[in-house]
């Protein structure tokens, strides 16, 4: 693994004898110094991907499989190279990249693709998801000499996040819920959906949830009992699949019911593959503020 | 024949007093507050937490008579729908009516999950009997390699999908997400069990095997074909309402036999008790061990499980 590592930053070092410049690239497991400009690029992360559209770059290799409609183009413009989880590495190899970024589920394949091509792992995760991504798409920027874009797109993000924290003010306590088929388990503070609270100021309905990536089982009752003013509601089968009506028909019970933000209205569906698969891309995350912005605008 | 142990009415009596409690428990632990002659906590009473309780005791009881029934058909003390192939049949066949049909109602995916569960039990039960029966072990040998093909179908058909997680909610019995409305298909598990009652002799019978049965004046293909359909009923039943909940239906009948014997029509009724409170005591435990989250009674069922299947192996005794 170690020399992989090192091989990797070698053949980093090589490329950037032959192009003009090279930078250090601050990634998830440190910084890596990679050469500007790349011209062939493969991308294992959908957030990653999200935000390089957004800057309008467009990369020579993507998993077979985006789970963003809006990523239908760049899927279009691009060979596939195997799955999130399971490079195709002869796919990869006959591309030739000369670069590859990984991230979140794809992370752990880095070290298999770092022997095809230098490798970052551009992994976003949820401890301080807003300011990380806003690293990541200036190291984009940066990157592929698109500095410009990538300052539009942050002070875009910045905007969606101050028109989500005010429409969020004084409106009351929300609680994140995911549902699975049949069943439910709710995020707080400190978890992989904790950003939502920290990024906007939003008081949760449960203050202790302790920081597990899969989030805590409960019951119906909890729901009912945390009664929470808002519901801000993952659908995990409507991330891979279609829509959001398996979590409505979960929710909908006569404890639900009883809560605050079912007999508002106040429930909030995030949408699922923006919010569940991509999130930290720029473009994923203006469409989660902006769901979240319109929903609590609405309240009266 | 004196020798037949009848049960003396107070052990049935401490029993049916442990299930009772048991049973009180379960409607009194919860999240929400349950202060008695409360018009709001009897409206939780209702909807969550009486439905809850029944959905464990049905589960249990139809699963553990599931797998006393495999057991004597296949005559062979060491099976159970959730290794001899069943569950995993009816998983890969609610998978398979998700794939196609995703909105399907519950009872569609129900009559799905139970044709598939009937098949692949009957395909495990068809090449169990052609297994030499001196060789006690090579039944459940096949039977775990058979469910985990299966299982691998399943999985392999999932991750294709992108529906492994979804998958989870099945191969792990979970009864958080049982409400009012949400459980009752589970009372034809309680039929099922009450079918079993009916056929009772006849069973005990078919564990002697197919000539001497026959020899007896049994229908033997037709009493198969009985014993297949409430297997498969209550497991897909279970899968598609709660999950699978594992080593209820080999725990239960194996102590309950090693206590009273093999005659089915005496230990039926504490078979389907024990399953009952088994599951009944894991649901307790899964909600009390890291209130107010809960941990899946499935989960709880394997560490507790675990620990029956090696005293089941260490403990030598009783009519063993």
């Amino acid at each position: 693994m170690k020399i992989s590592r090192f091989l990797a930053a070698l053949a980093a070092l090589a490329l950037s004898t032959f192009t003009a410049s090279a930078m250090d690239v601050a990634t998830a497991r440190g910084p890596v110094a990679v050469a500007t400009m790349p011209k062939t690029v493969a991308v294992y992360d959908i957030a990653a991907i999200d935000t390089l559209a957004r800057l309008g770059v467009q990369p020579a290799g993507v998993p077979e499989k985006l789970y963003l409609p809006e990523l239908d183009p760049v899927q279009k413009g691009a060979a596939a190279v195997g799955t999130l989880f399971e490079p195709d590495l002869e796919a990869l190899s006959a591309l030739a990249p000369d670069l590859v970024i990984v991230g979140s589920r794809s992370a752990a394949k880095a070290d298999m693709t770092a022997k095809v091509a230098p490798t970052l792992d551009m992994t976003i995760d949820g401890d301080d998801l807003v300011a990380e991504a806003k690293r990541r798409l200036a190291t984009y920027g940066d990157l592929f000499g698109r500095a410009e874009e990538a300052k539009a797109a942050a002070a875009e993000l910045d905007a969606g996040l101050a028109a989500a924290r005010a429409a969020v003010a004084g409106k009351g306590k929300a609680l994140i819920v995911m549902t699975n088929g049949p069943k439910v388990s709710i995020y707080g503070p400190g978890s992989r959906f904790g950003w939502v609270h920290a990024a906007l100021d939003l008081p949760a309905a449960v203050g202790e949830v302790e920081a597990a990536t899969h989030g805590e089982a409960v019951s119906f009752e909890f729901i009912r009992k945390a009664d929470p003013d808002w519901l801000l509601v993952l659908d995990r089968a409507a991330a891979v699949g279609s829509n959001e009506q398996a979590a409505r028909v979960t929710l909908d019970n006569e404890l639900v019911a009883g809560t605050t933000a079912w007999k508002k209205g106040q429930v909030v569906y995030l949408p699922a593959p923006d919010f569940y698969i991509s999130a930290g891309g720029v473009q994923s995350l203006g469409r989660v503020l902006a769901t979240i912005t319109e929903a609590f605008a609405a309240a009266k | 024949m004196p020798a037949v142990s009848r049960p003396l009415p107070w052990t049935a009596l401490t029993a049916g007093l442990a299930l009772a409690a048991l049973f009180v428990a379960s409607l009194a632990v919860g999240v929400g507050p349950m202060p008695l002659g409360d018009p709001e906590a009897m409206h939780l009473l209702a909807v969550s937490r009486l439905p809850r309780t029944l959905a464990a005791v049905l589960s249990g009881a139809g699963l553990a008579v599931a797998g006393l029934i495999m057991q004597t058909l296949s005559r062979n003390r060491f099976v159970e729908p959730s290794t001899a192939g069943t569950a995993q049949s009816a998983e890969l066949g609610i998978l398979l009516v998700t794939l196609l049909f995703p909105a399907a109602a519950l009872w569609l995916k129900t009559l799905v999950a139970g044709g598939a569960a009937l098949a692949g039990t009957a395909i495990f039960l068809a090449t169990a009997h052609r297994l030499p029966p001196q060789q006690p072990f090579l039944v459940p040998l096949f039977g775990i390699v058979y469910g985990g093909v299966i299982g691998a179908v399943a999985t392999f058909a999932a991750w294709q999908a992108d529906l492994l997680q979804f998958l989870s909610v099945w191969t792990n019995g979970e009864l958080s997400g049982v409400l009012r409305g949400r459980y009752e298909l589970l009372w034809i598990a309680a039929l099922m069990v009450g079918l079993a009652m009916l056929v009772a002799d006849r069973l005990t019978i078919m564990a002697l095997g197919r000539e001497a049965s026959v020899g007896l004046g049994i229908d033997h293909a037709r009493m198969m074909q009985i014993g297949l359909v409430i297997v498969s009923v209550v497991t897909a039943l279970t899968v598609v309402v709660v999950g699978m909940i594992p080593f209820v239906g080999l725990a239960v009948p194996n102590i309950v036999s090693r206590l009273k014997g093999d005659n089915v029509r005496g230990t039926l009724g504490w078979v389907a008790a024990g399953g009952a409170g088994l599951v009944l005591a894991c649901d307790i435990a899964g909600r009390l061990i890291r209130y107010p989250y809960e941990i899946p009674a499935g989960t709880v069922m394997g560490v507790v499980g675990g620990a029956v299947f090696l005293w089941l192996l260490f403990r030598r005794g009783g009519h063993g």
